[in-house]
């Protein structure tokens, strides 16, 4: 039992941060794209714009003004700066549940970001500036695993965290092998495995064998790599399963929902993927994301009081 | 918690304070925590002394660093808000500790206790029988017409008769070192969370200090707040708490997510609250659940749109019929401001008096009601000297600083004062107590005050800590933090029959 605002901010925590990860990830990625090839550049900076907002041509051709926008525009929503801004406002009004380890991670890396020496970091190193903080959200998610009690808050948290996941990965793979997508070279596959996290992981499977096939395959279909959507949507399922045991039998929506998204990647098969249209399966997915998201709100955070009151 | 004030409860005390300190002209010196009159240590503050003396250069400075970092990490901070960007700036904290000796404490304890017990039984009396103004003892015009005064608590239970469940004195130290109350807050104080945090900050600042001075614990706070809040539902088996705040954009919020945090109550704003059938329930991610206590930090006039103000959207619309129904306890009460009154404030030794039968242990500050004609021509008089407020004002509005003044505004308020006398009252510039204080690396005294927590549920309970505030501008009486001020940590010594805890 947890108040309901407390568990729409944990999500959303769980969701912001997760966006700022992916978010300072395909911005790095862009940026050491520049030192490819100048189409194999373009691509990769349309990519990574196109995955978290509009490309623009002006933007592609400025990719280093891009990436600090995209870390550090105040005015950009889905920035860096601004997703985390909104994930540490979120966790100061739940400041009494979650652990001081884990906020403390979470202020350090907003303050940071937040404050007046961080666009001179960034002009200064630019990579290693994301590098770090990649790095620091990680050890929020490590203070947060280690320290916090796994129960309905830190459900709540990881549900939001890899509901985004598997929204912002699925949008990844739109861009890239939805339909109209062009032919994408050696060098821009990599970049995708990059901004995914991927690269080692998906090595380690298909050896340096880098197309576009496996690509999909591993960072959809995967079981164990932990940002393939169906990873994502193994434990989507697995927390919504536990959060609603305590609700009523009426309320299970988003729990069926996330059930039957992983009934069908679990059994999903590339052959008849690829026949439909790749583009077809993913808009599926996504859609689905998005349900199981209002799905989540229904059940445990705006439902209506009318069925809640006591008799 | 936070502001650019540190907290409006707190400065609410402190305009009072404003007025009646503003005479910096005195003739007579502060007095001084740390030094006797001819400049020897006094004995309680020596081990602190050697400890500074042993201090090498920058030492404290580099300490004074450390400290802020652990603040700014840990989120202690108030929010600035500006037109472009807001910032946030950590609460100004002094290192080093004020001391106060265990006879000392035993008395101010003693001294808190006597009061919250007369003022409880002042509030039972007059939402009661009204015995004190039969009997003529207060005017009835001055509690009834107060704007604090809440008709709607008239004849409720209040279990243990228990109005101020948490109350937060302000004390000052005169010239001749006697400690006086110059302001009871009954209503929703603030301030404990800074007491707590200073705590941890001395303790890892003077570690070996800490223990060799032996120094009472103040840890057990929301333990004791926790039992304090339960015992007002003791016909519930196992209450269910919850902290009631204004938001996150309130100044004093770290402070109400902290005690939440560590009482383990859920922290819950006006909109996680339902009233249905006089019950409250809050909602939550299975459904709603019943509570039984709300420590409010909200004010009166925001707790319930429907009997108080119409347009507060903090408040939970029924929640004060839940509490006239009795299944609900609201703490502190509604309407114990009438209590903490500025001229009722004047009465408090005669309220003492009245239902203990005892003298007060803690004196008030001498002050002058304007009502009474006598004491209004003895301010008309002196003027020059003395600090005049309005009763109603807050904040340091409409308030006359005798020794500050042209002669144009003194006539002006010699208008205004015999126009109005029920509005007014006056009380003499005094000087607060100076202790050491850390300034730009170098020690320097500080005028300071002193806010102790009083708990009162089953029984009342004083912490062996206070809030030390401190005007960190030199020369300045002003402990308000709009206006520089800060705060340090007070260390209540043990005394011979005292447990640490």
């Amino acid at each position: 039992m947890m108040l309901a605002r407390v568990a729409d901010s944990l999500y959303w925590i769980g969701r912001y941060v997760e966006r700022a990860e992916h978010v300072a990830r395909l911005a790095d990625v862009m940026l050491t794209a520049t030192l490819d090839r100048a189409e194999t550049a373009a691509q990769v900076a349309r990519i990574a714009l196109s995955a978290v907002g509009e490309a623009t041509p002006e933007k592609i051709a400025t990719p280093f003004e891009s990436a600090r926008a995209l870390a550090l525009d105040r005015m950009d929503g889905s920035s860096v700066v601004s997703s985390l801004a909104l994930a540490r406002e979120n966790a100061r009004q739940v400041r009494d549940q979650i652990t001081s380890e884990t906020w403390e991670r979470l202020n350090l890396v907003h303050l940071r970001l937040s404050g007046s020496g961080a666009n001179k970091s960034f002009n200064d190193g630019s990579s290693a500036f994301l590098h770090d903080i990649i790095a620091d959200l990680h050890l929020f998610k490590g203070a947060a695993d280690a320290t916090m009690s796994h129960g309905e808050g830190w459900r709540f948290l990881l549900l939001g965290a890899h509901l985004e996941r598997a929204q912002l990965i699925g949008r990844l793979l739109e861009v890239c092998f939805g339909r109209g997508g062009e032919r994408l070279d050696h060098s821009t596959l990599t970049a995708v495995l990059r901004m995914s996290c991927a690269l080692e992981p998906y090595l380690r499977v298909y050896t340096a064998d880098v197309r576009a096939r496996p690509i999909l395959e591993f960072l959809l279909l995967n079981p164990e790599f932990p940002r393939s959507v169906r990873f994502s949507t193994d434990e989507i399922e697995a927390h919504l399963s536990v959060l609603s045991r305590h609700t009523e039998a009426v309320h299970v929506g988003p729990g069926r929902l996330a059930g039957r998204l992983k009934a069908r990647l679990q059994y999903a098969d590339m052959a008849e993927i690829e026949r439909d249209g790749s583009h077809v399966f993913l808009a599926g997915v996504l859609t689905e994301c998005g349900s199981i998201h209002s799905g989540v709100y229904d059940a445990f955070v705006a439902y209506p009081l009318e069925m809640r009151l006591p008799a | 918690m936070a502001t650019a004030h540190i907290a409006e409860e707190i400065d609410r005390a402190a305009a009072l304070e404003t007025a009646a300190m503003a005479g910096e002209t005195e003739a007579r010196a502060p007095y001084d925590e740390m030094h006797a009159p001819d400049g020897s240590v006094r004995p309680h503050f020596a081990i602190m002394a050697r400890r500074l003396a042993a201090l090498g250069p920058g030492e404290l400075d580099e300490r004074q660093r450390t400290l802020e970092r652990f603040f700014l990490l840990q989120g202690i901070t108030f929010t600035v808000y500006g037109a472009e960007s807001s910032t946030e700036r950590i609460i100004p904290t002094d290192l080093l500790p004020r001391i106060i000796p265990a006879d000392e404490w035993s008395r101010i304890e003693a001294g808190l206790v006597q009061r919250l017990q007369a003022l409880n039984l002042f509030l039972a009396d007059i939402y009661g029988e009204r015995m004190i103004l039969k009997d003529g003892v207060v005017p009835r015009e001055l509690v009834l017409g107060a704007p604090s005064y809440r008709r709607e608590m008239q004849g409720l239970y209040v279990p243990h008769q228990a109005y101020a469940n948490v109350c937060g004195s302000d004390l000052i130290r005169q010239e001749d070192g006697e400690y006086a109350v110059l302001e009871d807050n009954l209503r929703v104080p603030s301030g404990v969370s800074y007491m707590l945090a200073n705590r941890e900050a001395s303790k890892r600042t003077f570690p070996g200090t800490f223990r060799l001075a032996g120094v009472r614990q103040i840890d057990r706070y929301p333990d004791l707040l926790l039992s304090t809040l339960r015992s007002m539902a003791e016909w519930r088996p196992n209450p269910q708490v919850v902290v009631l705040t204004p938001g996150v954009y309130n100044s004093a919020y770290y402070e109400h997510a902290y005690l939440a945090r560590l009482m383990g109550a859920p922290l819950v704003e006006g909109r996680d609250l339902v009233v249905h059938d006089n019950m409250v329930y809050m909602r939550t991610t299975t459904g709603l659940r019943r509570i039984d206590v709300i420590y409010r930090r909200v004010d009166d006039d925001f707790i319930d749109p429907l009997t108080f103000r119409r347009d507060s959207s903090l408040g939970v619309p029924g929640l004060f019929n839940a509490y006239r129904a009795g299944t609900v306890v609201m703490c502190n009460a509604p309407g114990t401001g009438v209590a903490d009154d500025k001229a009722v404030y004047a009465y408090v030794p005669a309220i003492i008096r009245y239902y203990l039968g005892e003298e007060p242990i803690l004196p008030n500050i001498e002050t002058f009601l304007c009502r009474e004609p006598a004491q209004l021509s003895h301010v008309l008089a002196n003027l020059d000297k003395l600090v005049v407020k309005a009763v109603g004002a807050s904040g340091g509005y409409g308030m006359l600083i005798g020794p500050h003044a042209s002669a144009a505004q003194r006539e002006e308020f010699a208008q205004a004062l015999k126009a109005d006398p029920a509005n007014y009252i006056a009380q003499p510039t005094i000087q607060l107590s100076t202790a050491p204080c850390l300034i730009d690396g170098e020690v320097d005294s500080r005028h300071v005050d002193l806010r102790p927590f009083i708990l009162s549920g089953d029984k009342i309970t004083v912490t062996p800590g206070a809030l030390t505030r401190v005007a960190l501008r030199k020369g300045s009486l002003v402990v308000n933090s709009s206006q520089g001020g800060g705060s340090k940590d007070t260390w209540v010594l043990a005394g011979p029959g005292d447990d640490l805890s």
